[in-house]
């Protein structure tokens, strides 16, 4: 039987009668790796002996070779743990096929916005995401809470906006009501360009307080929904 | 003189833990140099600081992003959904082994060597 390759110098240790057997042989400590692998084939114990000098040397750099390699095998499994988590999930392509990703979102953007320029002019075939088309003014038609008309949704915020205070008409309404209210609690004497607005600040008011109602009670409905 | 008796036992380096040892095992084994060492290097934390150095070392040299790299090429190869972490362990431990630098392989050494001889043994 021969030994293993790589414990060839030390064959000369065992006598022909002992391989094969169950042998005692003494070999200094630092060709103990190499014993090793003899020892796997040949004897199954072996003892060794050396002087204490030695000894400690060599048996340090041992065991700093196996805690060595007992630190990078835990940092083997650190990484090889990574690796597959990134492999399962599939982010390791990311980094690849991004810019594939890119070109091909630049390519359908380009065909999206061709439609859309003529879709614009169109007014009712702009597609979203979801393929809904919609038309460019909406056409719920809501009733105006201020004046009590039925206006659709798309006008209505023009709607109210003259209704109720930005528009030229509706800011006279206005000021009409505010001027009157100053002229009835001011101590000073109503100028006479005003006077002819008292008389119609009357109807206005309650306008505005039958206005002012309506909201309170839309509200109140609202709430009640 | 010192004589040191050593009995032959196979020990496979495998991510699947051995099953917990009967408490007969326990009472029976007395704990080796290795044992006893190791269990210094937990409790001191130098065991923790030493991978973390190591560590550091190693992504500092780029070994951990050629290890990546085998790993990666290794799942293409195999398919993404069929790697384990076992198959990469094996497919990278016997190149990380050989390829670590001798510089970072020296350092630590050294490292632990002054560690064993500073714990008296």
């Amino acid at each position: 039987m021969t030994p293993a390759p790589g414990a060839g110098d030390l064959v000369h240790l065992l006598t022909p009668q002992q391989v094969g057997k169950r042998s005692v042989i003494f070999v200094p400590v630092e060709s103990f790796q190499r014993v090793h692998n003899l020892a796997k084939l040949c004897v199954s114990v072996i003892l060794i002996m050396s002087t204490p000098a030695e000894d400690n040397v060599s048996s340090n750099s041992q065991l700093s070779s196996d805690l060595f390699g007992d630190l990078l095998d835990s940092i083997i499994v650190d990484v090889a743990s990574e690796a597959h988590r990134i492999a399962r999930l599939g982010l390791d392509r990311n980094l690849d096929e991004e810019e594939v990703e890119l070109r091909l979102s630049a390519e359908a953007r380009a065909r999206a916005s061709d439609p859309s320029h003529s879709g614009e002019a169109n007014g009712k075939y702009v597609v979203d995401i979801f393929g809904q088309t919609h038309p460019p003014v909406a056409n719920e038609i809501l009733e105006c809470m201020n004046c009590g008309r039925s206006i659709m949704a798309g006008r209505f915020a023009p709607h109210l906006e003259k209704c109720m205070g930005k528009g030229r008409k509706a800011r006279l309404k206005a000021t009409r009501s505010s001027n009157a209210a100053q002229n009835r609690y001011s101590r000073g004497s109503p100028l006479s360009t005003h006077s002819p607005y008292s008389n119609s600040t009357g109807p206005n008011r309650s306008n505005g307080s039958s206005g002012v109602a309506g909201d309170e009670n839309s509200c109140g409905t609202l709430r009640e929904l | 003189m010192k004589i040191v008796c050593i009995v032959e036992r196979q020990r496979r380096a495998s991510i699947k833990r051995p099953p917990t040892p009967d408490a007969e095992d326990e009472t029976d084994r007395e704990p080796t140099i290795q044992e006893i060492i190791n269990i210094k290097l937990i409790e001191s934390g130098e065991k923790e600081r030493l991978k973390e150095l190591l560590r550091e070392r190693l992504i500092e040299c780029g070994w951990r992003d050629e290890m990546k790299a085998l790993c990666r090429a290794h799942a293409r190869k195999k398919g993404r959904n069929n790697v384990t972490v076992d198959d990469l362990v094996h497919v990278i431990t016997p190149k990380g082994r050989a390829s670590v630098p001798d510089s970072v392989k020296a350092e630590l050494l050294q490292r632990i060597r002054s560690f064993l001889s500073s714990t008296a043994l």
